[in-house]
Parts: structure tokens; sequence; C-alpha cells
């Protein structure tokens, strides 16, 4: 019902979003040519493929953070642990369609600038080897059938992977042998490499897709611990899969020739059962 | 009446060594495929001269490929085997998790190493590629084995439990450690003079950290899924 | 010795109990009954840490489960290429207590088989080798799941005697559903299943 609700709600939203996503691409049209480049009039796919990365990281160290948060929540709070991992597995799944939308939108920039699609760039080659890891965990996921193993186990997973994802992409670049062999162009961000208008739209598109994103994520948490708090809930509905109840009894206790004491010794405890 | 870690890390190791060196499984498997793999390698470049310089980086290439694949075919035996022989639950019974993943990330590292070693010395042998600093290359082989056993460990660990465990244990370990071969390739290169030697000891140090770090991190992270 | 509190264990959708509480101390012999996949040796483990409770506590009041608590079980897996003493020798340095494998093997009347590797044992010998190995720390805390299943009568013994030492000095679990394994109950617990 929240759900319903909440989609409800986003109607208007979405309606704004588009208009403001229809605006930002006008604009990105509007705005001069980049000279620095080999076909100008094209390098505009940049103010969508940059954000991509960025997003893919965001939530990377999301799903790594919700990862810890499971771990670090007690065994017994079986709901905040499965929420952590609905969050983590949200996380991933955004990172991977980033992931994905970053190589997609970097070969189409590619064949525009340098005349082909993949050349095995050290920039393109480590994000797919971070589509492989990121696709590793959803392996991990879909080989326990247990939720709370599968929980744990791709919990353990996406803190091993974090390290080497991180490394393939702000240290592999960077690294003195890679940097120079490679064509992607470097420091347009954080080198002051993108001005004026430039950065404005950049700046647009990139909080258009974070918006749309975090949107997206919620939606998925939600969906996500649904599926775990109906599985619980049907626990609860149907009494015949209830726990029998259980009974703790003393007994007469027997000594060494098999002669029985004459009162029983007590339980030091009573016993609840559930029916 | 606690044991010490550095003795029940030994009695760890001594009870792998002991169970590979009765069963060989390991030492069989592993030391085959790399036999194999590199025959197939040397045929492959018969009649060539690999000390030219564009056959001395795939030949570098090369020895990574097959030490990456013996090791993501033989790693992650140590936690899978426990699993597939039901002995997991008298370690649980006995030992801490940190113990446990030490004595067997120590006891892949000297397999590791081994396996470096023996592809490294028959494909230098087989092909006649000339190593140019010799300290820099057996020093490369090591970190990045090294590199390589922590994260294999790691997965291993994680993919013991699962159903298709020998499958998802090789799935998810080999994107995790093309990083650490590449720089065990850029190592290798300027060991053999393909590159310059300074690329060589940055990549050396690379993988050292790289194997610190996830030498570090995994025992942290086998103790959470240990009784899980 | 070991407080169970409100303790449920389900597998998937199925709870196999929920709501145990239940304390065990030094002198009590708790028998836990049940049909065939009622919860008993999924109970034991759970109160020798070996899986999670899905819901509840199980407390402990001394330090250490893996030296206080010994567990013996039919589907506790051995190495197959690991001789009798090397089992209690590996256990031994592992949890950092004397391994007492000659007076074990002389216990457990395995003194002849000691270099036999554990493939090679019966059934019977390969329950008799657990129940050193559970034997070893001095347990406070014993659980046994189904100990004389394998045995013969002298096994069976073996185990009345054992049970009827820990009682002495320490607290007794047994899963079972023999009569004779229930002579040394001083409670039974019934999962009703």
């Amino acid at each position: 019902m929240d759900l319903c609700h909440h989609l409800e709600k986003l109607k208007a939203q979405r309606y704004l979003f588009g208009l403001l996503v229809a605006g930002v691409t006008v604009w990105s049209f509007l705005v001069p040519d980049a000279a620095m480049f080999q076909h100008p009039e094209f390098a505009r796919i940049f103010f969508w493929h940059i954000p991509c990365p960025i997003n893919q990281q965001i939530f990377m160290l999301v799903g790594a953070y919700f990862a810890l948060a499971f771990f670090l929540t007690p065994q017994s709070d079986l709901r905040k642990r499965m929420l952590c991992d609905s969050r983590a597995e949200a996380a991933l799944d955004l990172s991977m369609i980033f992931a994905v939308l970053t190589i997609v939108s970097g070969m189409i920039f590619s064949q525009v600038e340098w005349g082909i699609y993949w050349d095995w760039d050290p920039r393109q080659y480590s994000y797919l080897i971070v589509v492989l890891i990121i696709g590793a965990y959803f392996a991990v996921r879909a080989a326990f059938p247990d939720p709370e193993r599968r929980a744990s186990h791709s919990s353990a997973y996406v803190l091993t992977a974090t390290l080497p994802v991180f490394f393939l992409v702000f240290v592999f670049p960077y690294l003195p042998g890679i940097e120079n062999n490679s064509l992607h162009p470097s420091g347009t961000i954080f080198g002051g490499g993108l001005k004026g208008d430039y950065l404005y739209v950049f700046l647009t598109v990139l909080t258009l897709v974070t918006w749309i994103s975090v949107w997206l994520y919620r939606m998925r948490v939600r969906a996500n611990f649904l599926e775990f708090e109906l599985a619980n809930g049907q626990l609860e509905i149907h009494r015949s899969l209830a726990a029998p109840a259980t009974v703790v009894r003393p007994v007469s206790v027997s000594d060494e020739n098999g002669k029985q004491t004459e009162s029983p010794r007590k339980a030091d405890q009573g016993v609840s059962g559930r029916e | 009446m606690n044991s010490s870690w550095p003795a029940e890390i030994r009695a760890i190791l001594w009870k792998e060594f002991a169970g590979e060196l009765r069963s060989r499984t390991g030492l069989v498997t592993g030391g085959l495929f790399c036999l194999v793999t590199i025959v197939t390698a040397a045929t492959a470049l018969f009649n060539e001269d690999v000390n030219k310089r564009g056959l001395r980086d795939v030949c570098c290439s090369q020895i990574w490929v097959i030490v990456l694949f013996a090791a993501v075919l033989t790693l992650p035996r140590t936690f899978l085997a426990e699993e597939e022989q039901g002995t997991s639950d008298l370690l649980r019974l006995t030992a801490r998790p940190h113990a446990v993943f030490w004595g067997k990330a120590i006891f892949n590292l000297i397999q590791t190493a081994a396996l470096a070693l023996l592809v490294a010395g028959l494909f230098v042998g087989l092909t006649g590629l000339e190593v140019r600093y010799p300290a820099m290359f057996l020093l490369c082989l090591l970190s990045g084995g090294a590199a390589m056993t922590g994260i294999v460990t790691a997965c291993g660990a994680i993919a013991s439990r699962a159903a298709n465990r020998t499958l998802l244990a090789g799935a998810i370990a080999l994107p995790l450690i093309i990083a650490p071969c590449q720089w065990g390739v850029a190592g290798l290169r300027s060991a053999t003079g393909a590159g310059f030697p300074q690329d060589g000891w940055m990549a050396m140090l690379g993988l050292c950290a790289y194997a610190a770090l996830t030498l570090l991190i995994a025992p942290w992270i086998y103790a959470t899924i240990w009784k899980s | 010795m070991v407080a169970v509190s409100n303790v449920g264990k389900r597998f998937g959708h199925r709870w196999l109990f929920r709501g145990l509480t239940f304390e065990v101390t030094q002198g009590h012999g708790l028998v836990v009954l049940g049909r065939n996949g009622s919860g008993k040796s999924t109970l034991l483990k759970l109160i020798a840490s070996l899986l999670p409770p899905s819901e509840g506590a199980v407390r402990y009041d001394f330090q250490s489960p893996r030296v206080d608590i010994g567990y013996a079980a039919l589907d506790l897996a051995l190495y197959p290429q690991m001789t009798v003493r090397e089992h209690l020798e590996f256990c031994g340095r592992v949890r950092g207590c004397p391994s007492r494998a000659d007076e074990l093997l002389e216990l457990i009347g395995l003194a002849r088989a000691d270099a036999t590797p554990s493939a090679q044992l019966s059934s019977g010998m390969r329950a008799r080798l657990k129940l050193g190995m559970a034997l070893q720390p001095r347990p406070k805390l014993l659980l046994l799941d189904e100990p004389g299943a394998s045995l013969d009568a002298d096994g069976r013994e073996l185990v009345a005697g054992i049970c009827r030492e820990q009682l002495k000095s320490g607290a007794l679990l047994v899963a079972t559903n023999d009569p004779q394994e229930r002579a040394f109950a001083t409670h039974e617990l019934e999962l009703a299943g």
C-alpha cells in the first residue's frame, strides 16, 4: 500500500523530471562545440557519459557500506540485517547498470572520436573488469537459496571486491605506463577542464541522473525488502507452518544400582512452547 | 587452556600439508595443468625467437595466464575440500576462524610460490626466454603469487558453502585477480628487458601492497561467515 | 552452564522449533527426545555453536565453547587421511589443551588402531574416535547426538560410563530415542516436531 501511494505521489514529479531532461538536452545542443575534440559537435555525449562512472562508484561504496552494516548488526536482529542486505543489493544493481552505461556511452564516444568502438584502451577494459566483478556478486547471490546465508556471503564478497574495484577505477588508469598509453582524456573535471556553460550543463545532468538513480534505488530497496517481509509474514499467517510445542519435564533419577529416588528433581527453569 | 595463535596456525598448516602429501590431489592437478599448458604454449612459439620485443611481452603474459588459471584451479580447494568432506564442522568446533584462514592462506602461499616457480622455470627452459634481471623476475613471481593467494583464498572461503562451489570459486576469483596479474606482467616485462627496471620495481611494490591489504582484510571477512 | 533463551531455528520457511527456553547446570543430564526430523540434532548443533539460532540466544557461563564443550555426532566427519592418533593430537593442538592421546585411546578402545587412517575405520570405531575427541578437553558440557547408534554392547557400556562420569563433574545433553540412553537423564525435553 505504501508503495502504491508513493507511486501516485511521484506522477507529478515524473512530469517535472521529464521536462527537466528535455530542457537540459536542448541546452546541451545550444552550448558551443568543444574545441579540443576531433569532432567537436559530438563531444556532447560526455555530458551523459561522465555521470555514469560517478554514480557507479557512489553506489558501489553504498553497497560496501551496507554490507559492512550487515555484519555489524547483531545476529538476533534479523529484520535489520535483511534490510541492510536489501540496500546493498539495490546499490549493486544500480552500480552494475551504471557500469554498463559507462562502457556503452564510452564506446559510442570512442567510435565518434577515434573511429573504433573498442581498442582495449586501459580505461575501457578496467571498466569491463568492474562489470565482471559486480556480475560475480550476482553469481554469489544466485548460488545460495537460503536468504540469510545468501545475504552473509554476498556481503562478504562485496567487502572483498571493494578494494579491487577502487584500484581499477582510481589507481590503475593513473599509473605511469598506463596513463601515457591511454587515449581517454584525464583531468577533465578535477583538472578544471570544464568551464562556463559546459560546467553548468554537466552539473545539471549529473543532478538529474543522480536524482533518478536515488529514486530507482529506493524503489529497489522497497521491492527487495518486501520479498523478505512477505516470506516472513507467511510464517505467521499459516498456522500449519507454526512451530510445534515443546515440553521439558523432570524425570526420576536412578542411582548406580538402578534404584529410583523417592522424588523427582525439579527442572530449574520453566519452558515455554508455542502452539 | 587456550592455544596461542602461532600454535593454532601451525596445527592447521600441518593438517593441510599432511592431507596434501597423502592425497596429492592439488599437486597432481596443479602440476599436470601447468605442464600441459606450458608445453602447449611452447609448441605455439615453436621456431620463434621469443626474445624479440613483441614476443617477450607475449611470453610474460603467457606465464601469468598459466599461473592465474593454475591458482584458481588449486587454491580454493583448501576450503572447498573441507565442505565436500564435511570436516568443516570439526574445524568450527575446535578452531578459531582467523587461525583457520591464516593456516590455509600460508599453505596456499607456499603452493602458489611453488606453482609460479615451476611454471616460470619450465617456460624459460622450454622457450629460451632471456631473463635480464633474475632477482626482479623471482621477486615479481613471488609477490604476484602472494597477491593472488589473498584474493583466491578469500573467494574459496566465500564459495565453499554454495551448491556449485567449484565453479563459483573460480568465477568470482578471476575478475578480482586480473588487476594484480597486469602488474605481474609489467614486472616480468621489466625483468626480461622489455620494459624499464623502475617500472618493474613499482609493479612489485604494488603487488606487495595488494597482497598485504587482501591478506589483512580477508581473515576478518572469513570470520563473519564462519558460522553463518 | 548453558542457558537457552527463546531460541528458534528455521530452514527456509519452515520452523523446526521456536520459543525454547531452558537452563542446564552442573550435574544435569538433559535428554532430548523426538521423532525423526523434529530438530534434536539441530538443537545440539545450536548449543555447540555450529549453527546460529534464527531467533533467541544461547548463553554460556564459561569462556570458550570450543574448549569447554565436547560434541560428538554421527554426521561429524573425520579427515580421511589422518590416523586416529593424529585426530586426537590435532584437536589438542588447535584447542590448546593436552591431547591425552594415550589415555583416550585406552578409554575408547582404539589403542591398537591408533595408526589407522579414519577412512579405514568401521562406523563404530569412528563413533568411538568422536567420543574421544569430545572428551579430550575435559568439557564442562558434553553434547552427544545418538551416541550409541553405531556401537556394539561394549561401546554402549562405554557411553554409559562416560555419561555417568560427566554428570559428576559437568553437564550432559543427549539427543536420542534409545531407552537405555535415557537412563542417565535428570530432565527430558521432547520436541514435538
